[in-house]
């Protein structure tokens, strides 16, 4: 079997084991596991883990903390089972991405890959656009835009996005026609 | 109407060069996530100076501009507009943002992403309508005028072609009569007639114009002074054009120009190519 | 909507595994069967315009912005099961690609949004269409995302009931029905008011495109 279609199902049995295990010790150890595979990139990883799940579980942590108080129990097992494992989850997503090629691991669907090769390409370049979108009425504007020309905006970004898209997919259509991908 | 109103002037003012400068970078540099885009970049520019930043494709000439109109804050150094450092958090003061905002325009290389108004009038009005000023009408007009959309006044702008889009884009940025204009790849669109016109068009505006272009044959069109991004994402020249054009060993180094081979009859040699791929 | 991994329990994201699974596999069949040898192309077109779609401001009064969804849209421009394979890819993609949203939350959103969401956007447009075209259009951007949010709410809300341990303690979402269903879904109530509006922009732009290229 290939490498990454390999690390893509070690990653989806660890994401399955880390949610049927509920001993924070063992999901420690987990967590420190994934680190450890990190190797230098391990500071980088556990940053970039810790802001991406930081809004939503600092939300919930309060909100169970306030609820531990009110009702009168204590949250501390649940709290650190919770932010364990969604660290441990989070640092694992983050750790496959930068490792393994999804594309290389799902190869064995031509149509999927071809899917998701094109559509990230073009995701890519719509979200610069959509950037410059951004930019361009932040750039006119010597105020606050008004709710008005704010729709107006993002209404204008989204017909040319559907343009551009539309676009896209016949000339891509027109290349695949042209490479026989429809005939074999 | 207002005395604002541009006059058309041919040559920059002399004595130019002695004024405070109305753009400076001071080591600025710039990386999105480990990726770096602009190193030790510093330069200044003088009012009314006609600057054309060169650099092929990914040198981070975007990126520049992006921070000279204050969308984004260099990862360090500073930018500073008229002594006036700007970062998008300073141009949260109201005062400095409007004044800031109506004397310094960017013309975005993608002029798609400027567009969202009804109709072309609309477009042009939405600056000068943000000043509060009585003569919003009569400005737009003007401005329709000296770039040749009257006609298309009432449509709307999404059903312009692509150069026809480029002038209306300019006449709305204009309307506002800034002191900067700071133009990306204004060329790329263009067919040579458009490109024509709007070479001369700039030339006549007493403004300070930074352009970018990868476009070597048309840089002394857009101005005299050249800043060149190296490959690096670092300044490699700033200076005359003139003087630039003749340094190939330079532009090769810039990705701007390159070499090849060439047959003449029997004899093959390799000479460096200004190449225009537009 | 976006769960991070870790607070969907096992026993709810494997069935819903299998239930996306199902509903993918019978979406191919249509799409393919629509569409003949030019669906990849624009399935990964859709795929790219409904991530973008995603990033788009929905301005709310008072200068503040939610994100769109572009679901109701999607859905009243290209078909529901069309609809349902873009959302999915773009869900895959986020997750897989740019470690954004959970693999775990992952079938529990495509079900969500990209199905449920998709078809009672249809639905609005279908029901209501015969009377007005423009409240039938709001109406789908809203139902796209209002009802969605619902079934996210209580999924949500009865984690604590599926998955506790010995003590009753909760071991995956913590918080039960009475929090997930207001705090979930009063804001999505009012966001899907804006997303109802540029649902009705964008359709109108997207009938006006389509005629052009007819010409």
């Amino acid at each position: 079997m290939k490498r990454d279609r390999a690390w893509l199902l070690l990653y989806l049995a660890t994401v399955i084991a880390a949610t049927l295990i509920h001993d924070p010790r063992w999901l420690a150890v987990g967590l420190a596991l994934v680190v450890l595979l990190a190797g230098r990139e391990a500071g980088v990883l556990l940053r970039r883990a810790v802001l991406s799940v930081l809004a939503f579980n600092t939300l919930i942590s309060l909100s169970y903390l306030g609820m531990a108080w009110w009702r009168d129990f204590s949250p501390w097992q649940t709290l650190l089972l919770l932010n364990l494992r969604v660290l441990l989850l989070t640092c694992l997503t983050f750790l496959f991405i930068t490792r393994v090629n999804l594309f290389q691991a799902l190869d064995f669907s031509r149509s999927l890959t071809y899917v998701l090769g094109l559509a990230y390409s073009q995701a890519l370049t719509f979200s610069r656009a959509h950037d410059d979108f951004r930019y361009a009425l932040a750039s006119r504007s010597l105020q606050r835009p008004g709710l008005l020309d704010r729709y107006r905006a993002s209404a204008a970004a989204v017909s040319w996005f559907i343009e551009k898209s539309l676009h896209a997919a016949t000339q891509s259509s027109q290349a695949l026609r042209s490479r026989g991908f429809f005939h074999d | 109407m207002t005395e604002l109103r541009y006059r058309v002037v041919k040559p920059a003012p002399a004595g130019a060069q002695d004024a405070d400068p109305v753009l400076a970078m001071v080591g600025v540099e710039h990386r999105y996530g480990a990726a770096e885009v602009l190193c030790g970049i510093d330069f200044v520019v003088h009012p009314a100076e006609k600057v054309v930043l060169l650099g092929c494709n990914g040198s981070g000439k975007s990126t520049l501009l992006k921070i000279l109109n204050g969308l984004i804050a260099p990862t360090s150094g500073r930018f500073l507009y008229q002594g006036e450092e700007i970062t998008p958090a300073r141009l949260k003061i109201p005062a400095l943002h409007r004044r800031f905002r109506s004397e310094v325009a960017l013309l975005f290389q993608n002029p798609d992403a400027m567009l969202f108004n009804p109709t072309v009038f609309d477009e042009i009005a939405f600056g000068p309508r943000q000043t509060g000023l009585a003569d919003v009408a009569e400005r737009v007009r003007h401005w329709a005028d000296q770039v040749g959309v009257s006609q298309h006044l009432k449509r709307p702008p999404f059903t312009l072609s692509g150069g026809e889009k480029q002038k209306v884009c300019l006449a709305a940025l204009l309307a506002l009569e800034p002191k900067v204009l700071l133009l990306d790849e204004p060329t790329a669109a263009l067919d040579p007639r458009s490109t024509g016109w709007l070479v001369d068009f700039l030339s006549g505006l007493p403004i300070t114009t930074l352009t970018t272009t990868h476009n070597l044959s048309l840089a002394p069109e857009l101005g005299s002074r050249a800043l060149v991004l190296g490959e690096d994402h670092r300044l490699i020249h700033d200076g005359s054009l003139h003087a630039l054009l003749t340094d190939m060993e330079r532009l090769a180094a810039a990705n701007l120009v390159h070499t090849h081979r060439h047959r003449h009859g029997d004899i093959e040699h390799r000479h460096t190519h200004v190449h225009d791929w537009q | 909507m976006h769960i991070p991994d870790g607070f969907i329990s096992p026993q709810t994201y494997l069935p819903a595994y299998a239930l996306a699974a199902g509903l993918w596999a019978f979406a191919a069949r249509r799409v393919k069967r629509d569409l003949d040898a030019e669906t990849l192309p624009f399935l990964a077109a859709y795929t790219a315009l409904s991530f973008v779609l995603m990033m788009v401001a929905l301005p709310l009064p008072g200068g503040t912005t939610a994100h769109a969804a572009g679901i109701g849209l999607l859905a009243v421009g290209f078909g529901g099961w069309m609809s349902f394979l873009a959302i999915s890819l773009v869900l895959a993609m986020q997750a897989l690609l740019f470690g954004d949203g959970g693999i775990t939350a992952l079938p529990i959103n495509a079900v969500a949004m990209g199905f449920v969401g998709s078809f009672s956007a249809l639905a609005a447009w279908k029901l209501f269409g015969r009377f007005n075209e423009s409240i039938a259009l709001f109406l789908a951007g809203w139902f796209s995302i209002a009802l969605p949010a619902l079934l996210v709410a209580l999924i949500l809300g009865v984690q604590p009931l599926l998955a506790h341990d010995a003590q009753g303690a909760p071991l995956f979402f913590p918080f039960g029905l009475a929090v997930t269903l207001p705090a979930v879904l009063l804001p999505h109530v009012l966001i899907g008011l804006a997303e109802g509006v540029l649902t009705m922009l964008g359709y109108r732009y997207l009938t006006r495109l389509r005629a052009r290229i007819l010409q």
